[in-house]
């Protein structure tokens, strides 16, 4: 396995309306791991405790082996470039340079070239005031400067919001060309199915504040199908289906059953004489609302 | 570089499997020459799609076939591919293709002679239509 670059270990956050983990979380370098979960979650907040910008009641962050929180973490922080979920307002009155210009005194390796040249790609323009731009320029903007260090971890929270879709597009090839080296990470929070199908190699769940599970993409969207399934006369033990999630009556004796582990269930079907008449992949967003449900239902119990 | 490999959305076959079976027919039938330069790992996981974990499994798999080469720094690359090893490559790609297709004559119920029969015509069909280019097909 490769080494990781975060480290997350029995973090806890209390709030009055909110509890947030405690959350065990690596995430390996050289890949892009995204945050999935509905808003509310805890997404934002796990980005900030990571940051240092707030504290856990419990628990401990490791960033490139350095606990977070433990001292000086200039260097550390060098190495990092967030971009955080709402743009900074007391900056709107800054123009784009003055804020770069701001920005790059605390990065060694601030590169120029990069700079201008992502801004080019972006189409951003530097004349105006951050607080009169686009929602979607001043992302792109945020984004640039956030890449400009050639950091060796990028931390976005939702980096798509407000883009449109030329921008969006630029945005994903940007950060698959940041990714080409092969040594960098990214994590980021997205609820853009699109996006998360398009960059991730790795996927968390967070649903109320809780991680439901770190899955590859590939093999989770491999995974989780919808069997139709015509019992006939008879009755089926549907629980004993490997990856069983839910059925569901869908017309006559036909049922809908929702699995997590096709290959096993198919097999299962098979042996135990249960007949498939259709199947189909679930999306990565069936798959998110079949995990809140039954998070739902085991917080009841 | 662009690969034409091409990702069926709706089949059950793994994906890292779809895209192992195409690229090595590709280097198989010397579609990709020896000494190719493939891409990186990232940029295919991108024009196709899916994870960088797929694809590093695809391609170490091709690299311990001996199709496929990785020079540390430089990248990966289409090895020389053997006459021998080819020609067993060639075989089984047809084999496996085959065998799908018989197994779904026999989801049908399809007898021996049924299936010879079909695979006759289809054979002559192909062979007709690739020997007259302009007649449609």
């Amino acid at each position: 396995m490769e080494p990781m670059v975060i480290e997350v270990r029995g973090v806890l956050q209390k709030r009055k309306h909110f509890q947030l983990g405690p959350i065990d979380l690596q995430i390996p370098q050289g890949y892009v791991t995204a945050i999935v979960g509905p808003n509310g979650s805890g997404k934002s907040s796990l980005f900030r405790l990571m940051l240092d910008l707030a504290k856990p009641d419990a628990g401990e962050i490791e960033l490139f082996g350095e606990r977070v929180g433990s001292g000086d973490d200039t260097m550390m922080k060098q190495r990092i470039g967030y971009v955080p979920e709402q743009a900074i307002d007391v900056e709107d009155s800054l123009r784009a340079d003055q804020k770069a210009a701001f920005i790059s005194q605390w990065y060694p390796s601030w590169d120029l070239n990069r700079y201008q040249e992502l801004l080019r790609r972006f189409e951003v323009d530097t004349s105006l005031k951050l607080g009169r731009m686009s929602k979607g320029m001043r992302r792109k903007f945020d984004l640039a400067i956030a890449m400009a260090h050639n950091p060796d971890l990028l931390l976005l929270d939702e980096p798509s919001s407000g883009l449109d879709p030329i921008a969006w597009k630029t945005m994903i090839d940007a950060i698959h060309r940041y990714m080409e080296r092969g040594d960098r990470t990214v994590l980021m929070a997205s609820h853009i199915i699109d996006e998360v199908k398009r960059l991730a190699d790795y996927i968390v769940f967070i649903v109320h504040g809780r991680v439901l599970g770190m899955y590859e993409k590939d093999a989770l969207l491999e995974s989780w199908y919808s069997f139709y399934i015509d019992t006939g006369e008879g009755a089926v033990n549907w629980k004993a289906m490997p990856g069983y999630r839910s059925a569901e009556p869908n017309g006559g004796s036909m049922y809908k059953v929702i699995t997590s582990e096709a290959l096993e269930a198919e097999r299962w079907c098979t042996a135990s004489g249960v007949h498939i008449t259709g199947k189909q992949k679930l999306e990565l967003d069936d798959i998110l609302t079949a995990l809140i449900e039954q998070e739902r239902l085991r917080i009841r119990s | 570089m662009w690969i034409p490999i091409q990702i069926n959305e709706q089949s059950a076959e793994p994906l890292y499997h779809q895209i192992e079976v195409q690229l090595r027919a590709l280097i198989v039938s010397g579609q990709l020459a020896e000494g190719t330069l493939l891409p990186s790992i990232r940029e295919l996981a991108q024009s196709v799609k899916c994870s960088v974990i797929t694809i590093r499994r695809v391609y170490q798999d091709l690299e311990n076939e001996g199709l496929l080469r990785t020079r540390q720094g430089t990248g990966t690359f289409v090895a020389k591919v053997g006459d021998a090893m080819r020609d067993l490559h060639r075989r089984s790609a047809v084999i496996e293709a085959l065998e799908s297709a018989v197994d779904a004559g026999l989801r049908v119920q399809c007898s021996d002679d049924e299936m010879m029969e079909i695979l006759r015509d289809v054979l002559q069909r192909k062979r007709a239509a690739s020997s007259n280019p302009g007649g449609g097909a």
